[in-house]
Order: structure tokens, then C-alpha cells, then sequence
């Protein structure tokens, strides 16, 4: 186990530097991603400030949901961008050298690439989340709370990302399914939580798990809601579970190409 | 001898979906009609500690397909593999410790980073320490040459020198086995001269056994002792590479010099045919199916004035390609 994380993180490692390597797109991906980021976040802003608040849910809300959800979508295309590569490994064959490795394949594949424009997220989703917390005073708990529902928001943006792709072996235009579906799953995130009640609230929490990314976590440290941070827990473990269980169920239908590709 | 693989009854098939044009698009779209294609065919072979072998085919013959099931890369339809023991089905991590792979189309190597960063990702990657990892590449740069252009990023550097680098990355582990998917493919003759001297190296000195696939001539003639070859997914012959001209030798050559300059090319006899007319030379091949080599020349000697006669097999690049039109031809 010691030698699959050390091999990890040193892929993780090798991976920054050579984005490092070609500086320009490096640092255009990141600065650029925090400008879009922004510009999203303050577009939300003015449209409350015009509206009003809806469904309860006012700009600092906004601006925490927009920070987990940065900040969840940053930390796992940062460190494990290769799961959103399945499609393209698998249509052109570079996902042969994952099944050559020696390692265990779905860590190898997660942290195969580095998205540089993630960081831009990275930061902006702490600096929403930051300001959320002076914009509410937040307690104590409150902090705590929000640590811990970024890691829940993490690992489950992880889980769900990790079950869509791993579908790119069952499909022949892999690519365009499976992005269909990573859509269909973070769309619903973005919108603040006063927008899905009733029946699309149920779907976009327990059959598409959108909400848990963003919403639930903001309900959370809003109302220091302990029941819905156990529904995020149990559903987190709910799909790890069936992701990774999907992932290597699914690679077993890998049928490698023979187009010509590049390495790590 | 020591039998690092063996194959037995091996099947592999695809199934994609293919356009039925008696179906509406909806039909089509919905309930697409499969195809189903044998890639490979109930192979059986073996082989032993140390060999040197050219699993050889036409295109489309099954010979990337097979390898990659030796790999681990994609998984049987039928059939068993054992490879050092290992199925690669069920031990896929547990074989990759002991096995190299070169794929000539597709680089494992990181294309942004010099090759010492390559070299020391696949050391990690297979668990050595820094020390060993450290002796290890140096011993490659070495036996690889290398040196003079180890500072580059591996994207600036030839095709040749990347070949050598994968070879060398693939052997980082000391492997047991190393399997190669047309390693030479793309390179000038200097350098796939260097890299069959390469591996012939490594087997020798270090007793790896090789398996490789190539449609270079070359590599089967100078690298490998046996080859298998494979059409259609099924295995039509395995015998010892020196043997195989021999087998398949249903013509002969004969080159006439002349003194003076060849001016009439006249009809030949049956079973005779030119493959050069020029003034100072004529080469003739002889269907030995038709007419005896003694016959041949006796013809040949009626009909031209001639200084110099020289009678020669075919050469490899011959009888392969007389093996493939054939059970083409059978079909």
C-alpha cells in the first residue's frame, strides 16, 4: 500500500513538472480558470441583487456553494485529471499503459495527468470559501464543519466523476457520452439550491448525486444540519463504493486500439 | 529448458456494430446488428527461457491482438496463458514486475521530461530504491548510448534515439521477458541496425528472452532464431528461422553476365520469367515447380552468350511474402 501511495504522489510530482515545463500554458490555464471563475461568481451575484434572495439562499450562499464546488472540482482535476482522460486513452489505445503497469490501475489512470487550469479553482474555491466565512461570521463548528464537507464534497465529486468515466469502456463514441454525462451531473450543481425543490431535488441528490457537491454542503454549515452531513457521508461511501466497483467491472471490456500515443 | 510461456487453445474475438441498410436509422441507432470477428484462433505455442522470437504476420493477422493478451492488456475470449507462471487475466500487477514492453507506435515515455526523468518514473513505478535506481539507469545510458542526448526533452529527439530510450526505459526492472510491437517500425537502417545489436545484446548478456512482432525482414533474419507465423488469427508455421528459406523454396534465381551487351530479351521457356533486363545483366526466375534448376540453365545457356552465371534461393523478404500470398491465395 505504502509503495502505491509513494508511487502516486510521485506521479502527481512528475506530472506538475512537466506542465511546469511548458510555462505559458501553465500559467495561462491557471490565471485564466481564476478569471472565469470570478466573472461566473459575480454574473450570480448581480442576478441575486437584481431578484432577490430565492428560495432562502442569498449572495453568500452563492459564493460557498461556488467554492465547494470549485474547490471539489479543482482538487480532483488538479490531482487526478486522468480519470477525465479515460474517454480519450481508451479511443486512441494510451490506455494500454496503465494495464502494462504494475500499480493499481485506477490510481495510476487518476493521476496520469495534471489539469493546471484546476489550480485556478484550488484558489478560488478558498478564497470563496474564505469570504463565506467572513460574510456569515462563521463559529467555530462552522469551520469545522466546512473542512470536513470539503472533503465529503471532494471525494464524492471523485466517486461520480470516476463512475461516469469508467462507463467510456461500454461505448463506442465514448467521448461524447461520457462528457454528455459529466454535464447532465455538474449543470444541476452549479445552480444555487432554492432552485430544485421536490421531485428534482430527490433526483439531483439520490439518483444524479449533483446537490451533494454543493448545496447539501452549504445547507450544512448554514443550519448545522448533523442529518444531512450524515446523508453526505453514507451517500459518499455509497458511491465510492459502486465507482470503483464499476471502474474495474468495466475495464474488463477494454479493447485496445492502435492509433499512436505519447507517454505518462 | 525452462518454458517462460505457454499459450493453449487461445481465442480472442471482437464485436462491433455494424450498419444494417434494410433497417430504418432508428432501428439501427437502437438495435444495431453486431459483427463478430475472430482476431485471434485457438493458437497453442510455447516458449522457451532465452529464445528469440518473430511472432510474424500480414496486417490484421492477429499478432498486436496476441500480444496484448500476453500482457495483460485485454482480456481472452478463450483459452489459457501462462507467462512466468502468471495468468495475466487474474496476476496482471504481479506480471508486469517481470516483464518488459515496447510498443513502436505508442511511447511510455514522459514527453516533456528528458529521459532520466523516464527512467527514474519507471524505477519508482517498480518499486526500486533511489540507489538502484540510480546504477540501473547508468548502466542503461551505457548499454543504450544515450548519454549525448540524455539533457533533451523526449519530444525534441529522433525516432531512433526515442526507440532506444523506450527499449532501455522497458528494461529499467530487469525483466524477464521482453515483448515488442514492431520496434523498428519507422526507423533508417543505421538505427534499427542498432537497435537489433541492442537486443541482441541484452539477451545474450543478460539472458532475456524476446518476443517481438515486426514486419522488418531484417529483424527476423539477424535477431530471431524461431519464428511463428500467423495469419488470420491461426498459427500457420513455427519452425527455426534458418530453416524457414528452405521450407518455402519453390523458386530459384539465376543472374547471367555477358561479355558483350545483352540486346534481345527473347521468350522464355516455361517456368522461366525475367525480373531484370538490363544490357549487362539478366536475372531469371526459376518455378522449380515447373522446370528443374539443370533444365533452367541448360536453356538459358541455348538462348543467351554468357560470361558469368550465378544461381541464388530467395531471399527472406521473398519467402515471407510468398507465404502470406499463399494462404491469401488458399482461402
Amino acid at each position: 500500500m505504502s509503495n502505491e501511495i509513494r508511487f502516486a504522489l510521485y506521479s502527481v510530482k512528475k506530472n506538475i513538472q512537466s506542465s511546469a515545463e511548458l510555462r505559458t500554458s501553465f500559467l495561462m490555464n491557471v490565471v485564466g480558470m481564476a478569471i472565469n471563475n470570478t466573472a461566473f461568481i459575480l454574473l450570480w451575484i448581480y442576478f441575486i441583487k437584481s431578484f432577490g434572495i430565492i428560495g432562502g439562499w442569498t449572495s453568500a450562499e452563492v459564493v460557498a456553494l461556488q467554492g465547494f464546488l470549485a474547490l471539489a472540482y479543482g482538487v480532483v482535476f488538479c490531482l487526478a485529471q486522468g480519470i477525465r482522460k479515460i474517454p480519450d486513452y481508451v479511443a486512441s489505445g494510451a490506455f494500454d499503459r496503465f494495464m502494462l503497469s504494475p500499480k493499481n490501475l485506477l490510481l495510476r489512470v487518476a493521476t496520469s495527468s495534471f489539469g493546471a487550469s484546476a489550480v485556478g479553482d484550488v484558489v478560488f474555491g478558498v478564497a470563496c470559501l474564505i469570504i463565506y466565512g467572513f460574510l456569515i461570521q462563521a463559529s467555530l463548528m462552522q469551520i469545522l464543519l466546512i473542512v470536513l464537507v470539503v472533503i465529503l464534497a471532494t471525494l464524492i465529486f471523485l466517486a461520480t466523476v470516476i463512475a461516469i468515466f469508467s462507463t467510456s469502456f461500454l461505448w463506442v463514441d465514448s467521448n461524447a457520452v461520457t462528457n454528455g454525462f459529466f454535464e447532465l451531473f455538474l449543470t444541476p450543481a452549479l445552480f444555487h439550491g432554492g432552485a430544485f425543490q421536490g421531485l428534482t431535488r430527490f433526483i439531483f441528490i439520490f439518483i444524479i448525486p449533483s446537490l451533494l457537491i454543493g448545496t447539501i454542503p452549504v445547507e450544512i454549515v448554514r443550519y448545522l444540519s448533523f442529518d444531512k452531513l450524515a446523508l453526505l457521508a453514507g451517500l459518499t461511501i455509497f458511491w465510492l463504493l459502486v465507482s470503483v466497483k464499476l471502474f474495474f467491472k468495466a475495464v474488463r471490456r477494454y479493447e485496445s486500439s492502435n492509433f499512436m500515443t505519447f507517454g505518462n | 529448458m525452462e518454458q517462460l510461456i505457454n499459450i493453449k487453445n487461445l481465442t480472442k474475438k471482437f464485436n462491433f456494430p455494424v450498419k444494417n441498410t434494410s433497417k430504418n436509422w432508428l432501428k439501427n441507432l437502437v438495435r444495431p446488428d453486431t459483427k463478430e470477428v475472430v482476431a485471434v484462433d485457438n493458437i497453442s505455442f510455447s516458449v522457451n527461457k532465452g529464445e528469440r522470437i518473430a511472432f510474424i504476420g500480414p496486417n490484421g493477422a492477429g499478432k498486436s491482438t496476441t500480444i496484448k493478451m500476453l500482457t495483460g492488456i485485454i482480456f481472452p475470449t478463450s483459452g489459457s496463458i501462462d507467462i512466468l507462471g502468471f495468468d495475466p487475466t487474474e496476476d496482471r500487477k504481479k506480471l508486469a514486475y517481470q516483464i518488459g514492453t515496447v510498443f513502436g507506435q505508442r511511447s511510455q515515455l514522459l514527453p516533456n521530461l528528458p529521459i532520466t526523468d523516464s527512467l527514474e518514473f519507471f524505477g519508482v513505478m517498480y518499486d526500486l530504491s533511489d540507489q538502484q535506481i540510480k546504477k540501473r539507469s547508468q548502466e542503461l545510458i551505457e548499454i543504450f548510448e544515450l548519454s549525448s542526448f540524455i539533457d533533451q526533452p523526449v519530444r525534441k529527439l529522433s525516432l531512433g534515439q526515442r526507440m532506444r530510450a523506450e527499449v532501455a526505459v522497458s528494461l529499467i526492472h530487469q525483466p524477464k521477458i521482453i515483448l515488442l510491437d514492431e520496434p523498428t517500425i519507422g526507423l533508417d537502417v543505421v538505427a534499427k541496425k542498432s537497435l537489433r545489436d541492442l537486443l541482441m545484446k541484452v539477451n545474450k548478456e543478460d539472458g532475456v528472452t524476446i518476443f517481438l512482432t515486426s514486419h522488418d525482414v531484417g529483424d527476423i533474419e539477424s535477431l530471431c532464431d524461431r519464428t511463428i507465423i500467423i495469419d488470420n488469427g491461426q498459427i500457420i508455421k513455427d519452425l527455426a528461422t534458418r530453416d524457414l528459406a528452405q521450407t518455402f523454396i519453390f523458386e530459384k534465381y539465376i543472374d547471367l553476365v555477358s561479355d558483350n551487351k545483352f540486346t534481345n530479351f527473347f521468350q522464355l521457356p516455361k517456368g522461366l520469367r525475367y525480373t531484370t533486363k538490363a544490357p549487362n545483366q539478366i536475372t531469371v526466375v526459376v518455378d522449380l515447380q515447373q522446370i528443374s534448376v539443370k533444365e533452367a540453365i541448360k536453356k538459358l545457356l541455348d538462348i543467351f552468350d554468357v560470361s558469368d552465371i550465378d544461381v541464388y534461393d530467395a531471399d527472406m523478404e521473398t519467402v515471407i511474402r510468398y507465404i502470406y500470398e499463399r494462404d491469401k491465395a488458399s482461402q
